[in-house]
Protein backbone atom coordinates (compact mmCIF):
# COMPACT_ATOMS: atom_id res chain seq x y z
CA UNK A 1 0.00 0.00 0.00
CA UNK A 2 1.02 3.45 -0.60
CA UNK A 3 1.95 6.29 1.48
CA UNK A 4 -1.05 8.52 0.26
CA UNK A 5 -3.25 5.15 -0.25
CA UNK A 6 -2.29 4.73 4.22
CA UNK A 7 -2.69 8.08 4.79
CA UNK A 8 -6.14 7.91 2.76
CA UNK A 9 -7.11 5.23 4.81
CA UNK A 10 -6.49 6.61 8.62
CA UNK A 11 -7.53 10.55 8.02
CA UNK A 12 -7.55 13.26 6.04
CA UNK A 13 -4.99 15.50 8.52
CA UNK A 14 -1.93 13.08 8.83
CA UNK A 15 0.56 14.46 11.86
CA UNK A 16 4.14 14.30 11.72
CA UNK A 17 5.61 13.70 15.10
CA UNK A 18 9.41 13.82 15.58
CA UNK A 19 11.16 12.24 13.11
CA UNK A 20 8.37 11.55 11.03
CA UNK A 21 6.84 12.14 7.57
CA UNK A 22 3.83 11.92 6.16
CA UNK A 23 2.47 12.13 2.59
CA UNK A 24 -1.12 13.27 1.09
CA UNK A 25 -2.91 14.20 -1.54
CA UNK A 26 -5.74 16.92 -2.56
CA UNK A 27 -8.23 16.76 0.43
CA UNK A 28 -5.42 15.71 3.32
CA UNK A 29 -3.81 18.30 5.47
CA UNK A 30 0.09 17.72 6.71
CA UNK A 31 -0.09 18.74 10.58
CA UNK A 32 3.26 19.28 12.33
CA UNK A 33 3.63 21.31 15.69
CA UNK A 34 7.46 22.16 16.08
CA UNK A 35 9.80 24.29 18.49
CA UNK A 36 13.35 24.22 17.65
CA UNK A 37 12.70 21.05 14.85
CA UNK A 38 12.30 21.95 10.72
CA UNK A 39 9.01 21.33 9.10
CA UNK A 40 10.06 20.84 5.74
CA UNK A 41 6.89 20.97 3.34
CA UNK A 42 7.30 19.44 -0.50
CA UNK A 43 4.28 19.90 -2.57
CA UNK A 44 3.83 19.31 -6.43
CA UNK A 45 1.23 22.08 -7.78
CA UNK A 46 0.19 20.09 -10.60
CA UNK A 47 -0.07 16.59 -8.86
CA UNK A 48 -1.44 18.41 -6.21
CA UNK A 49 0.44 16.16 -4.09
CA UNK A 50 2.48 17.18 -0.54
CA UNK A 51 4.74 15.79 1.75
CA UNK A 52 5.81 17.11 5.43
CA UNK A 53 8.97 16.02 7.26
CA UNK A 54 9.57 16.64 11.05
CA UNK A 55 13.05 17.49 11.02
CA UNK A 56 14.69 17.19 14.41
CA UNK A 57 18.59 17.28 14.26
CA UNK A 58 21.09 18.43 11.38
CA UNK A 59 23.65 15.59 11.05
CA UNK A 60 22.73 11.67 11.05
CA UNK A 61 26.22 10.38 10.91
CA UNK A 62 26.79 8.11 13.96
CA UNK A 63 23.42 8.11 15.27
CA UNK A 64 20.30 6.02 14.71
CA UNK A 65 16.70 6.75 13.85
CA UNK A 66 14.18 7.40 11.57
CA UNK A 67 15.14 8.90 8.00
CA UNK A 68 13.03 11.62 8.61
CA UNK A 69 14.94 12.49 12.00
CA UNK A 70 18.10 14.24 10.46
CA UNK A 71 18.12 17.15 7.73
CA UNK A 72 20.62 14.79 5.94
CA UNK A 73 18.37 11.89 5.62
CA UNK A 74 15.46 13.93 5.10
CA UNK A 75 15.49 15.36 2.05
CA UNK A 76 16.19 12.20 0.17
CA UNK A 77 13.41 10.13 2.06
CA UNK A 78 10.63 13.07 1.38
CA UNK A 79 11.79 12.84 -2.05
CA UNK A 80 11.53 8.98 -2.07
CA UNK A 81 8.49 8.83 -0.68
CA UNK A 82 7.33 11.32 -3.43
CA UNK A 83 8.74 8.98 -6.03
CA UNK A 84 6.85 6.51 -4.93
CA UNK A 85 3.88 8.30 -5.47
CA UNK A 86 4.68 9.32 -9.18
CA UNK A 87 5.93 12.63 -8.33
CA UNK A 88 9.79 13.90 -9.38
CA UNK A 89 11.63 16.77 -7.90
CA UNK A 90 10.76 18.65 -11.00
CA UNK A 91 8.39 21.48 -9.99
CA UNK A 92 8.32 20.16 -6.75
CA UNK A 93 7.92 23.76 -3.83
CA UNK A 94 9.48 23.61 -0.80
CA UNK A 95 8.48 25.28 2.31
CA UNK A 96 9.93 25.78 5.85
CA UNK A 97 9.47 26.30 9.16
CA UNK A 98 10.56 26.04 12.79
CA UNK A 99 13.79 26.45 14.12
CA UNK A 100 12.41 28.53 17.63
CA UNK A 101 14.93 28.84 20.20
CA UNK A 102 12.21 28.60 23.11
CA UNK A 103 14.53 28.02 26.31
CA UNK A 104 17.16 30.71 25.48
CA UNK A 105 18.30 30.78 28.80
CA UNK A 106 20.03 27.60 29.17
CA UNK A 107 18.58 25.18 26.20
CA UNK A 108 19.91 24.47 22.93
CA UNK A 109 20.78 27.89 21.58
CA UNK A 110 22.04 26.82 18.17
CA UNK A 111 19.99 23.92 17.39
CA UNK A 112 17.31 25.39 15.47
CA UNK A 113 19.58 27.38 13.56
CA UNK A 114 21.99 24.66 12.60
CA UNK A 115 18.82 22.72 11.77
CA UNK A 116 17.69 25.14 9.41
CA UNK A 117 21.07 25.79 8.06
CA UNK A 118 21.67 22.01 7.23
CA UNK A 119 18.33 21.32 6.06
CA UNK A 120 19.10 23.84 3.09
CA UNK A 121 22.55 22.39 2.36
CA UNK A 122 20.65 19.08 1.97
CA UNK A 123 17.65 20.32 -0.32
CA UNK A 124 21.02 22.65 -2.39
CA UNK A 125 22.27 19.21 -2.87
CA UNK A 126 19.33 17.64 -4.83
CA UNK A 127 19.31 21.20 -6.53
CA UNK A 128 16.04 22.51 -4.92
CA UNK A 129 15.00 26.09 -3.46
CA UNK A 130 13.30 27.40 -0.97
CA UNK A 131 10.01 29.33 -1.97
CA UNK A 132 9.12 30.51 1.86
CA UNK A 133 10.01 30.50 5.54
CA UNK A 134 9.22 30.82 8.91
CA UNK A 135 11.95 30.15 10.90
CA UNK A 136 13.18 31.27 14.49
CA UNK A 137 11.68 33.46 17.46
CA UNK A 138 10.88 32.17 20.85
CA UNK A 139 7.75 30.44 20.24
CA UNK A 140 6.75 27.27 18.99
CA UNK A 141 4.85 27.07 15.53
CA UNK A 142 1.59 24.34 14.43
CA UNK A 143 2.06 24.59 10.30
CA UNK A 144 -0.33 22.71 8.16
CA UNK A 145 -0.13 21.80 4.83
CA UNK A 146 -2.92 21.96 2.49
CA UNK A 147 -2.63 19.70 -0.49
CA UNK A 148 -4.89 21.15 -2.35
CA UNK A 149 -3.50 24.42 -2.47
CA UNK A 150 0.26 23.81 -1.33
CA UNK A 151 -0.66 26.78 1.29
CA UNK A 152 1.07 26.53 4.06
CA UNK A 153 -0.73 27.75 7.22
CA UNK A 154 1.78 28.60 9.98
CA UNK A 155 0.09 29.15 13.89
CA UNK A 156 2.19 30.86 16.89
CA UNK A 157 0.82 31.10 19.93
CA UNK A 158 -0.50 34.98 20.60
CA UNK A 159 0.00 36.53 17.06
CA UNK A 160 -1.79 36.51 13.95
CA UNK A 161 -1.96 33.35 11.75
CA UNK A 162 0.65 33.31 8.55
CA UNK A 163 0.33 31.84 4.97
CA UNK A 164 3.05 30.79 2.69
CA UNK B 1 5.51 13.89 33.53
CA UNK B 2 9.61 14.34 33.93
CA UNK B 3 11.72 13.27 31.65
CA UNK B 4 15.46 12.99 30.99
CA UNK B 5 17.71 11.51 28.52
CA UNK B 6 20.26 8.82 28.91
CA UNK B 7 21.52 5.84 27.41
CA UNK B 8 20.83 3.13 30.35
CA UNK B 9 20.59 -0.49 31.58
CA UNK B 10 17.39 -1.71 33.38
CA UNK B 11 19.72 -1.80 36.85
CA UNK B 12 20.10 2.12 36.10
CA UNK B 13 16.67 2.81 35.42
CA UNK B 14 15.50 0.94 39.01
CA UNK B 15 18.00 3.20 40.46
CA UNK B 16 16.96 6.21 39.09
CA UNK B 17 13.17 5.20 39.78
CA UNK B 18 14.29 5.68 43.03
CA UNK B 19 15.91 9.29 42.65
CA UNK B 20 12.35 10.82 40.89
CA UNK B 21 10.50 8.74 43.40
CA UNK B 22 12.29 10.65 46.35
CA UNK B 23 12.38 13.72 44.34
CA UNK B 24 8.31 13.50 43.42
CA UNK B 25 7.84 12.93 46.93
CA UNK B 26 9.34 15.96 48.32
CA UNK B 27 7.11 17.68 45.84
CA UNK B 28 4.09 16.08 46.76
CA UNK B 29 4.56 16.86 50.36
CA UNK B 30 5.03 20.37 49.42
CA UNK B 31 2.33 20.98 46.84
CA UNK B 32 0.43 19.23 49.25
CA UNK B 33 1.59 22.33 51.94
CA UNK B 34 0.61 24.92 49.17
CA UNK B 35 -2.84 23.73 48.44
CA UNK B 36 -4.02 22.68 51.82
CA UNK B 37 -3.65 18.98 51.30
CA UNK B 38 -5.49 19.33 47.88
CA UNK B 39 -2.95 18.14 45.16
CA UNK B 40 -0.42 15.58 45.19
CA UNK B 41 1.87 13.78 43.08
CA UNK B 42 3.38 10.73 42.32
CA UNK B 43 5.41 8.67 39.96
CA UNK B 44 4.19 6.46 37.53
CA UNK B 45 6.61 4.84 35.45
CA UNK B 46 10.34 5.08 34.21
CA UNK B 47 11.08 4.13 30.70
CA UNK B 48 14.09 4.52 27.87
CA UNK B 49 12.49 4.94 24.21
CA UNK B 50 13.54 5.80 21.24
CA UNK B 51 13.18 10.16 20.57
CA UNK B 52 10.86 9.61 17.29
CA UNK B 53 8.71 7.36 19.49
CA UNK B 54 7.94 10.17 22.48
CA UNK B 55 5.03 11.80 20.48
CA UNK B 56 3.53 8.16 19.34
CA UNK B 57 3.26 7.24 23.25
CA UNK B 58 2.29 10.48 24.74
CA UNK B 59 -0.16 12.04 22.69
CA UNK B 60 0.39 16.23 24.11
CA UNK B 61 -2.08 17.33 20.82
CA UNK B 62 -1.41 20.79 19.41
CA UNK B 63 -3.74 22.94 22.41
CA UNK B 64 -1.84 25.64 23.63
CA UNK B 65 -1.00 25.05 27.52
CA UNK B 66 0.01 27.59 30.36
CA UNK B 67 3.86 26.39 31.53
CA UNK B 68 6.28 27.64 34.57
CA UNK B 69 9.72 27.23 33.38
CA UNK B 70 12.61 26.95 36.09
CA UNK B 71 16.27 26.63 34.58
CA UNK B 72 18.64 25.19 37.24
CA UNK B 73 21.48 27.87 37.89
CA UNK B 74 25.18 26.64 38.36
CA UNK B 75 27.45 23.91 36.40
CA UNK B 76 24.65 21.52 36.57
CA UNK B 77 22.07 22.64 34.74
CA UNK B 78 18.91 21.55 33.32
CA UNK B 79 15.08 22.53 32.82
CA UNK B 80 11.76 21.88 34.70
CA UNK B 81 8.62 22.88 33.10
CA UNK B 82 5.43 22.44 34.58
CA UNK B 83 2.45 22.33 32.29
CA UNK B 84 -1.29 22.61 32.48
CA UNK B 85 -4.12 23.09 30.46
CA UNK B 86 -6.04 26.42 29.93
CA UNK B 87 -9.56 24.42 32.19
CA UNK B 88 -6.79 23.29 35.05
CA UNK B 89 -4.31 26.34 35.01
CA UNK B 90 -7.05 29.25 35.65
CA UNK B 91 -8.83 26.43 38.58
CA UNK B 92 -6.06 26.58 40.11
CA UNK B 93 -4.89 30.25 39.89
CA UNK B 94 -8.41 30.74 41.39
CA UNK B 95 -8.10 28.42 44.49
CA UNK B 96 -5.00 29.63 45.58
CA UNK B 97 -6.60 32.79 44.99
CA UNK B 98 -9.57 32.03 46.71
CA UNK B 99 -11.58 33.38 43.30
CA UNK B 100 -13.92 32.58 40.86
CA UNK B 101 -12.40 31.49 37.95
CA UNK B 102 -11.55 34.02 35.46
CA UNK B 103 -13.15 33.96 32.21
CA UNK B 104 -10.94 36.75 30.54
CA UNK B 105 -8.84 35.51 27.85
CA UNK B 106 -5.96 37.37 29.11
CA UNK B 107 -4.27 36.32 32.82
CA UNK B 108 -4.14 38.69 34.97
CA UNK B 109 -0.34 39.46 36.83
CA UNK B 110 -2.12 37.99 39.68
CA UNK B 111 -2.58 35.10 38.38
CA UNK B 112 0.65 34.32 36.88
CA UNK B 113 2.28 35.13 40.12
CA UNK B 114 0.05 32.52 41.48
CA UNK B 115 1.04 30.04 38.93
CA UNK B 116 4.70 30.89 39.39
CA UNK B 117 5.09 30.52 42.94
CA UNK B 118 3.51 27.23 42.60
CA UNK B 119 6.01 26.19 40.01
CA UNK B 120 8.68 27.57 42.35
CA UNK B 121 7.65 25.58 45.44
CA UNK B 122 7.52 22.24 43.43
CA UNK B 123 11.09 23.23 41.76
CA UNK B 124 12.69 23.90 44.47
CA UNK B 125 11.23 21.06 46.01
CA UNK B 126 11.77 18.33 43.25
CA UNK B 127 15.70 20.00 43.17
CA UNK B 128 16.36 19.84 47.05
CA UNK B 129 15.32 16.02 47.10
CA UNK B 130 17.93 16.15 43.96
CA UNK B 131 20.80 17.76 45.97
CA UNK B 132 20.46 15.50 48.10
CA UNK B 133 21.34 12.50 46.54
CA UNK B 134 23.35 13.88 43.86
CA UNK B 135 25.68 15.33 46.29
CA UNK B 136 25.71 19.19 44.92
CA UNK B 137 23.44 22.02 44.90
CA UNK B 138 21.08 22.54 42.17
CA UNK B 139 19.46 26.10 42.36
CA UNK B 140 16.37 27.03 39.86
CA UNK B 141 16.19 30.33 38.34
CA UNK B 142 12.79 32.26 39.45
CA UNK B 143 9.71 30.84 37.82
CA UNK B 144 8.78 32.13 34.28
CA UNK B 145 5.38 31.95 32.63
CA UNK B 146 4.59 30.95 29.10
CA UNK B 147 1.93 29.80 26.92
CA UNK B 148 2.76 27.84 24.11
CA UNK B 149 1.96 24.20 22.46
CA UNK B 150 2.89 21.51 24.48
CA UNK B 151 4.45 19.45 21.80
CA UNK B 152 6.57 22.59 21.00
CA UNK B 153 7.81 22.59 24.68
CA UNK B 154 8.08 19.25 24.64
CA UNK B 155 10.57 19.12 21.60
CA UNK B 156 12.33 21.65 23.24
CA UNK B 157 12.79 20.30 26.13
CA UNK B 158 14.08 16.62 25.03
CA UNK B 159 16.81 18.52 22.50
CA UNK B 160 19.24 19.12 24.95
CA UNK B 161 19.44 15.14 25.11
CA UNK B 162 18.76 14.53 21.64
CA UNK B 163 21.45 16.10 20.06
CA UNK B 164 23.92 13.23 21.88
CA UNK B 165 21.63 10.80 22.56
CA UNK B 166 19.21 8.84 20.43
CA UNK B 167 16.87 7.24 23.14
CA UNK B 168 14.88 9.58 26.26
CA UNK B 169 14.35 8.43 29.64
CA UNK B 170 10.78 9.52 30.35
CA UNK B 171 9.43 9.41 33.67
CA UNK B 172 5.72 10.10 33.81
CA UNK B 173 4.03 11.55 36.56
CA UNK B 174 0.49 12.25 37.68
CA UNK B 175 -1.31 14.71 40.02
CA UNK B 176 -4.16 14.43 42.18
CA UNK B 177 -6.68 16.33 43.18
CA UNK B 178 -8.19 14.99 46.24
CA UNK B 179 -8.19 11.67 44.08
CA UNK B 180 -9.27 13.21 40.57
CA UNK B 181 -6.40 13.07 38.35
CA UNK B 182 -5.25 16.51 37.14
CA UNK B 183 -3.79 17.08 33.37
CA UNK B 184 -0.97 18.48 34.58
CA UNK B 185 2.27 17.62 33.37
CA UNK B 186 5.93 18.22 34.83
CA UNK B 187 9.44 18.09 32.65
CA UNK B 188 12.30 17.27 34.10
CA UNK B 189 15.58 17.77 31.38
CA UNK B 190 18.59 17.88 33.04
CA UNK B 191 21.78 18.53 31.04
CA UNK B 192 24.54 16.86 30.21
CA UNK B 193 26.63 17.58 33.27
CA UNK B 194 23.61 16.64 35.74
CA UNK B 195 22.98 13.61 33.84
CA UNK B 196 26.58 12.32 34.50
CA UNK B 197 26.55 13.45 38.28
CA UNK B 198 23.46 11.32 38.86
CA UNK B 199 25.25 8.63 36.99
CA UNK B 200 28.16 8.95 39.67
CA UNK B 201 25.69 8.80 42.41
CA UNK B 202 24.13 5.96 41.25
CA UNK B 203 27.73 4.10 40.95
CA UNK B 204 28.86 5.56 44.06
Amino acid sequence: MSAIAEAKKTSPVNTAGMGQAVVGRAGNSLVAVLGSCIGVAMYHPRHHIGALAHVVLPDSTNRSGTPAKFADTAIPYLLQLLKSEGVGSAGLVVKLAGGSSMFASTGPMQIGAANFQAVVKALESVGLRVSGQHIGGPKGRRVSLDCQTGQLLIEVAGTAEATL
Amino acid sequence: MTTAAQTTDEGRIEFLHCFFSAATHEASAAMCRWTGGMISMRLDEVREIPLEEVCVEYDFGSDLLTMIVLSLQGELGGDMILTFDEENGRQLAATLLHRPVADEPEWTALEKSALMETGNILGCAYMNALTKLVGTQLVPSPPTFLQDYGASVLEQALMTQAMTCDKVLICRTSFERQGEELNWNVFFVPSDALRAAMRNAIEN
